[in-house]
């Protein structure tokens, strides 16, 4: 079973490195709360932005140490795109669903519907193609075909897609190891 | 209408916490400390969407959810299970084939918790609402479904197949979809149920082609009557 934890290269030096930002970001809080109670008043967007920064490392260390499978879909269809999300997520998966391409999280598999494709920037381009995606088409053919090339894909599903072949693509993905 | 949600958390502050959340997103929220508790709640009110914590210590929510199927019912509302561990998906361990329809981690950006709670309930409401297409007249709420004057004597999982399908017309929806809204769930050993639904809706409207088969996939609604 290839989980995120046996593909990643260097899963103790990132698993030290996730701790570590954790560990900082706390005392951080810990820190700024001391220094409210003494002036009175929290600084509350801070410790929100520094929260929301914990729970992210956290985040990581669990991928990292758990091998939980973090999955973005990325459809143009926002209700499409989360039913497939929610469909990973009673499978077992961490997943997301997105309009557009937006930073990835550490290992994040990305499942790319190709209407998405014409409005993609150049960098999103090659982030995406860096994540060797799933790609959805409604379509097969050859050209359809061409713009998954185009974009590195692992592998080219034409919709609709049943979850579980969806999953058993997601696991040949993490099989192969990071990009 | 405001929607009726139930949390259901033995720690009495994040049940208050997860309600008032939801309050101020304009629900109207109950609050039950025990799988219990909620189960009792249920029985003299059913909630419209059910936001249950995993780990409790009088029984965990696949307990919970078993009951609520128990004798084969599949949970007429939507729940999302809150949970604060994570797993691999080797690990088999959610249970949210029971009959859960979404989970969200403890610790989960408050927006996106509140679109879950608003798309489990479309989804829901999608899937009631009645149909009239030409002719076909389909309304599962009430038990009926007529093609003209002719009344279609359907059961319910077939009654509610056929609303699904009408209303996505043109739309291949997949088994596992069919599974889950229909049976609540997408276990596998319902499939044989599910394909003798697909026969009897046929032979009822008497129209075999209109209801498609998509080798692998699922069925399509193709006609407009």
């Amino acid at each position: 079973m290839a989980t995120g934890s046996s593909s990643s290269p260097e899963p103790r030096a990132e698993l030290a490195q996730a701790l570590h930002r954790l560990r900082s970001t706390l005392a951080r809080m810990r820190a700024e709360l001391e220094v409210a109670e003494g002036d009175g008043g929290a600084p509350v967007d801070r410790l929100l932005s520094d929260m929301r920064e914990a729970l992210e490392a956290l985040g990581n260390v669990e991928s990292t140490a758990l091998g939980v499978v973090r999955v973005l879909v990325v459809d143009d269809d926002e209700r499409l795109g989360e039913l497939t999300a929610r469909g990973l997520r009673r499978l077992g998966y961490d997943a997301e669903s997105s309009l557009a391409m937006r930073t990835l999280r550490p290992r994040e598999v990305v499942v790319f519907d190709l209407s998405v494709a014409p409005s993609l920037d150049e960098p999103s381009r090659a982030a995406l193609r860096l994540s060797r995606p799933i790609v959805l088409t409604g379509a097969s053919d050859p050209s359809s075909r061409a713009v998954a090339e185009d974009l590195d894909a692992s592998d080219y599903l034409i919709k609709p897609v049943d979850n579980e072949v969806l999953a058993a693509a997601i696991k040949r993905r993490k099989a192969e190891g990071q990009p | 209408m405001t929607a009726k949600l139930l949390v259901v958390d033995d720690e009495p502050r994040t049940a208050e916490l997860t309600a008032l959340l939801l309050r101020r997103a304009g629900y109207s929220v109950e609050v039950a400390s025990s799988g219990t508790e909620a189960l009792e709640r249920i029985r003299t009110g059913s909630p419209d969407l059910m936001l249950l914590d995993y780990e409790m210590p009088d029984m965990e929510a696949p307990e919970v959810l078993d009951s609520l199927r128990s004798g084969g019912a599949r949970i007429p509302f939507p729940v999302i299970i809150l949970t604060g561990a994570r797993h691999s998906p080797a690990d088999q361990v959610i249970g949210l084939e029971r009959g859960a329809t979404d989970f969200v981690v403890k610790g989960t950006d408050r927006q996106v918790v509140l679109a879950r709670v608003h798309s489990a309930l479309r989804e829901r409401a999608g899937s009631l609402t009645s149909i009239t297409r030409g002719r076909l007249h389909v309304d599962a709420s009430r038990g009926e479904a007529r093609l003209g004057d002719r009344v279609l004597k359907l059961e319910r999982r077939p009654l509610l197949m056929l609303q699904l399908l009408a209303n996505r017309s043109g739309e291949v929806v997949s088994r596992a979809e069919l599974l889950e809204k229909v049976w609540g769930s997408s276990y596998k050993g319902f499939e044989h149920s599910l394909e003798q639904a697909v026969h009897q809706v046929r032979r009822e409207l008497k129209e075999p082609a209109w209801i498609e088969t998509v080798r692998g996939i699922g069925y399509r609604f193709v006609v407009q009557p």
